[in-house]
């Protein structure tokens, strides 16, 4: 029987947090965006003090309930090397792992000797020895009732965890006590449109005809009802296929006026994405940059966005070159700038094309970059860098409550005294 | 470089057969790829009994089963500590290297519970 899974981590990047610190067993804690904008992670004890997803860090942090809370910036090092080791004990476990986001993985569950309950049970389990994560998981015949397992295990604490929807019967009886807004797939434009319709819970939808909903949600929708009436679709994913675009873009840490500062920023999210690139053995053929202005602090509204074929690399000289002189047609003066970013496209594989009149020469270029990335692999990502991409980064993002990188920073992993 | 002492040119190897690789340390006990293992700093000298000096990079697993007598990393309320394990009627004790302090069960109770177990010991600073 096909069945697949979803395993994700429970309020994944404070649980990575807590992996490390002891003290934060029971507290409330809550990880900030980049910039330390806003919550985009909480426990149950955050949620319990209602903090809200994407609440403003300045004003939660002043309210009185707030007081317990402990607050940090995004470690997206640690977060990273924390998701590869869920990842890596699910690999060992079952045949097939779909890494579907940071904190969240499909899992392929199909004909699997020995009961399916106890296996998904000792996963769990196993997640949380090893990797340090508290898990849950949902499962299923396809992947949108997986997901909607796993949504279940999550909300109702009486399931310990765990979400078994491949019983028919026992489906139908969730999908009679869950609102159809609840389905991956379904956003809040689609559940208008069928609330519209009197379609309220997971089984109204379901009992549709197939033919009104395609006609009313197009193949998108009908692929959801078919999924959630136990049809499989959607086939689990190897781990994502070679990169469509790298966009490198960040709010600033503060507002920038200056043609030198963004200069600078921009230089150095050009750098950043030709790293990327790099990583993964590609050249880029078409370079776009972007800046904007705060479009919530009254400012006047500006946003300028400028594109440019070019000669395939990836060389992060060429690279900033090409992305300060298109940032240097787009700014203008007099605005304060809130965000910029570089984005590179047109991906291909490095040297996939001999260019007859290649304005630098690949070896060479090659050669410079290659020693570039092995002394920041050696001594730690920005060590060596262009000059252009700034020394003191007054405009680098905030990020005043970071915690140690404790599982990729030999000077920062955990501190135990001996007792 | 891929002569293991097999592939000769003249005369063939009679070590063809027996080809075993070198002794990789890191997959004994270093490996930290290996998604329970975790690097830990320790700090203060009162292992050296156990012959863990402050400033060691103790390499932890947090999937290997605890055993009496080993070093683990535990957390005790709020804190991380290194000591050493014991087992007293069927229960976990962290034993602490000064005769004159009790012993604490390890508990959720008491909040003490083994974080790692230690498998390796990395000294930079020799």
């Amino acid at each position: 029987m096909r069945v697949f899974g979803l395993i994700d981590g429970n309020s994944f990047y404070c649980s990575c947090q807590r992996a490390f610190e002891p003290h934060l067993k029971r507290r409330p804690v809550v990880v900030l965006s980049n910039n330390d904008g806003c919550a985009i992670a909480r426990t149950r004890e955050a949620k319990a003090l209602s903090i809200k997803m994407g609440d403003a860090w300045h004003l939660a942090r002043k309210r009185p309930e707030s007081r317990p809370v402990v607050w940090y910036s995004s470690n997206y090092a640690l977060y990273a090397d924390m998701s590869r080791r869920m990842y890596q004990v699910l690999a060992e476990r079952v045949p097939g792992v779909e890494p579907y986001s940071i904190d969240e993985m499909f899992l392929d569950l199909s004909n699997l000797p020995g009961d399916l309950y106890e296996r998904c049970r000792q996963l769990r389990q196993d997640v949380l020895d090893h990797a340090k994560i508290p898990t849950c998981v949902g499962w299923g015949p396809t992947k949108t009732i997986a997901k909607l397992a796993n949504g279940l295990a999550k909300e109702h604490a009486e399931l310990e965890g765990l979400c078994d929807l491949t019983d028919p019967a026992i489906r139908l009886d969730w999908y009679r006590r869950t609102s159809i807004d609840e389905v991956w797939g379904i956003g809040r434009q689609t559940t208008q449109k069928l609330k519209g319709m009197g379609i309220e819970t997971v089984a109204d939808f379901v009992a549709l005809d197939a033919k009104t909903v395609r006609q009313t949600l197009t193949v998108v929708g009908a692929r959801v009802q078919a999924e959630l009436r136990g049809q499989s679709c959607l086939p689990l994913s190897d781990i994502a296929a070679t990169r469509k675009s790298i966009a490198s873009t960040r709010t600033f840490g503060r507002l920038l006026l200056k043609w030198d500062e963004i200069r600078e920023a921009i230089a150095h999210y050009a750098n950043r994405a030709a790293e990327k690139l790099r990583e993964d053995g590609l050249e880029a053929a078409h370079l776009s940059v972007l800046m904007q202005t705060n479009p919530h602090n009254g400012d006047p509204w500006y946003a300028k966005h400028a594109a440019v074929t070019i000669e395939p690399t990836s060389d992060a000289r060429d690279l900033i070159r090409h992305a300060t002189e298109l940032g240097n047609a787009i700014w203008l003066p007099g605005y304060r700038y809130f965000k910029a970013g570089v984005i590179l496209s047109d991906l291909r594989p490095s040297g996939s094309q001999g260019l007859m009149f290649a304005s630098r020469d690949p070896v060479q270029s090659a050669t410079v970059m290659a020693a570039l990335d092995a002394v920041n692999a050696r001594f730690g990502s920005g060590t060596l860098r262009p000059g252009s991409t700034g020394l003191k980064r007054t405009w680098s993002p905030r990020q005043s409550l970071l915690s140690a990188r404790y599982t990729t920073r030999l000077e920062e992993i955990v501190r135990a005294r001996s007792w | 470089m891929n002569y293991q002492g097999d592939r000769t040119t003249g005369f063939a190897s009679p070590a063809g057969d027996n080809i075993e690789g070198t002794i990789d340390l890191m997959s004994v006990a270093l490996d930290l790829r290996q998604p329970s293992r975790y690097p830990v700093r320790v700090e203060g000298d009162a292992l050296l009994g156990r012959s863990i000096r402050h400033g060691d990079i103790l390499v932890v697993d947090s999937a290997v089963a605890p055993r009496a007598g080993v070093v683990v990393v535990a957390s005790v309320g709020d804190e991380l500590r290194v000591c050493e394990l014991t087992q007293r009627a069927g229960e976990w004790w962290l034993r602490s290297s000064t005769p004159q302090t009790a012993s604490v069960q390890v508990d959720d109770e008491t909040d003490v519970a083994i974080w790692a177990v230690a498998t390796g010991l990395v000294r930079t600073d020799v």
